[in-house]
């Protein structure tokens, strides 16, 4: 390792370490993971109810009548329009859960704080107001941001009550379960009459909700900053950067950005359910989680599908014949750090700069090509990240994505193919250096 | 039996390494316990184990994993980055019973 890479190693990790491992950036990422069964399950509903192939729902709309679809997307709502209450009881479950406290009632305790801080009331569109409600349009993607912040704090000060034995104790003999639910008890009065007061608040010092307040003045602008063409140079430039270190980037990118993406995606699933054509001059965001997972992480982080590609038809050396056998199927299922490691691409400053380009450049193509109508903006279907391209690509956006897709793959190609094959040359004097190839430099 | 412990961020690619390694020692007729864990489990997953091994991409958490294994006279090291990329199991099975004395 050169000396370079040690300093880096020493000094600026450390530094992205201590973010990383943050009590709360811990609860963030994982906390949100609870959602990723119901956006993917409730994807599958809303491929269904609009099938890629319109004659297709033409034809299932005469024979089956036009309600059909109705169960479909009753479905997909119960699904999309819940995350952010999922999200909310996730972060604090988590927060609680690390810290080594029963962690349900911090979740239970999290849920009543959102709705505490919801609207019960929903105006309908000739005006009327209808109360004692949960308004599910606040329940998913405009709620987000409210579910993370109400979701650490309550993880939080659940946390502080318990770790301070600030609770109701019960004397020995008493069921744990007993003990549990009233250990719960105090944290549970203190947060909910302080969530109280914060509706008070709002109610009539601001004439709103706090959600309401939350999304307008934090979660509108982050919506708005992430859905640029800078909000995908910064990603784009992050994960792989983070990776360098051999830090896993995507996990660390993705979990505390998927809050926001997410809520684009949702944002632009509802367009499509509104029945309105999906496009930019109706409001679609360009920037959605699917952006991030089938155009900038396709294949691995920095995209080394290309590199793989090099090594199983070009590769002199055995180090890099061997990897791009090894490399091939976990690629093609965007896992790769066979490639990362095994390259090296971490630590080492020459492969660093495809490795970091790629994706920047791969998020720009597309960026301009759904702003110039190339290619549709991405609705609300979502696929697991484990899923090959050009599938992922045609799932999520149809054929003309999953065009682009192969397009900037085959990009990638060109990218890694100069830096290879200098690695490449380096891989190969190193083994003829080394007789039994035990010394290869790392 | 040699208990061997493998510690990483989550788990994706190094259970494919354990695998790899359990078959070169049972080619070598080693008899040997792998398992891996994220490396934050450390300390509950260290009891009676002869030898730790860290991923590459944990591997700045070495001084952190040194002061858990030390007292315990558990030798532990990080696995070289380009063994673990080449998920070459012969070699982190080496690289791990020479660390252990075995």
């Amino acid at each position: 390792m050169s000396s370079s890479g040690t300093t880096l190693n020493e000094k600026v990790l450390p530094i992205v370490m201590k973010f990383v491992g943050l009590k709360g950036v811990v609860a963030l990422k994982d906390g949100i993971l609870f959602t990723l069964p119901l956006t993917l399950v409730g994807s599958v509903f809303l491929l269904l109810a609009q099938l890629p192939y319109q004659p297709l729902n033409d034809w299932l709309n005469v024979t089956l009548g036009a309600g059909w679809t109705d169960p479909l997307f009753k479905a997909n709502g119960a699904t999309f329009n819940m995350i952010a209450l999922v999200a909310t009881i996730g972060i604090a479950y988590t927060y609680a859960k690390n810290e080594g406290h029963e962690p349900l009632s911090a979740g239970i305790i999290s849920f009543v704080v959102f709705i505490l801080t919801t609207s019960s009331s929903v105006t309908t569109k000739s005006g009327e107001t209808v109360g004692d409600v949960i308004p599910t349009a606040w329940c998913g993607g405009k709620g987000m941001v409210t579910a993370i912040i109400i979701g650490l704090i309550v993880g939080a000060v659940y946390s502080w009550f318990m770790a301070n034995k600030i609770t109701i104790k019960m004397p020995d003999g008493v069921p744990q379960g007993v003990v549990n639910s009233f250990a719960a008890l105090i944290p549970a009065a203190v947060i909910v009459l302080g969530a109280t007061i914060v509706y008070m608040i709002f109610k009539w010092g601001l004439q709103t909700t706090f959600i309401e307040w939350i999304y307008k003045v934090l979660q509108t602008p982050l919506q708005g900053m992430t859905d640029s063409l800078g909000g995908v140079l910064v990603m784009g430039f992050l994960i792989p950067f983070l990776w360098w270190f051999g830090v896993h980037g995507a996990t660390i990118v993705s979990g505390v950005m998927s809050g926001i993406l997410q809520s684009n995606t949702l944002d632009n699933a509802a367009i499509v359910t509104s029945g309105k054509e999906l496009t930019v001059a109706n409001g679609a965001h360009i920037v959605t989680q699917q952006f991030l997972d089938q155009f900038m992480t396709v294949t691995g982080s920095g995209m080394t599908i290309g590199l793989v590609v090099c090594m199983l038809f070009f590769a002199k050396s055995a180090q890099c014949k061997q990897l791009g056998k090894l490399a091939i199927v976990p690629g093609i299922f965007n896992i790769n750090e066979p490639i990362t490691f095994g390259t090296p691409i971490v630590m080492n400053p020459f492969m660093a700069i495809p490795f970091i380009i790629t994706p920047m450049i791969s998020g720009t193509i597309l960026y301009f090509a759904i702003l110039t109508g190339i290619v549709p903006p991405f609705g609300g279907v979502m696929v697991p990240w484990t899923t090959p391209a050009p599938i992922s690509g045609l799932l999520t956006g149809g054929v003309r994505t999953a065009i682009l897709q192969l397009l900037v793959l085959v990009m990638s190609f060109f990218v890694y193919l100069p830096f290879f094959k200098r690695q490449d040359s380096i891989n190969l004097k190193n083994e003829l250096a080394a007789q039994h190839g035990d010394n290869i430099q790392a | 039996m040699v208990i061997i412990r493998l510690f990483c961020a989550a788990g994706m690619s190094t259970s494919l390494l354990v695998n790899k390694m359990k078959e070169a020692a049972k080619n070598k007729g080693i008899d040997v316990d792998i398992e891996a864990f994220p490396e934050s489990q450390m300390d509950k997953n260290i009891e009676g184990v002869d030898v730790a091994l860290l991923g590459p991409q944990v591997g700045y958490t070495l001084n952190k994993a040194k002061k858990i294994c030390e007292p315990k006279g558990i030798p532990v090291d990080v696995i070289p980055m380009v063994d673990y990329g080449m998920m070459n199991g012969q070699k982190v099975l080496d690289f791990a019973l020479k660390l252990a004395g075995k």
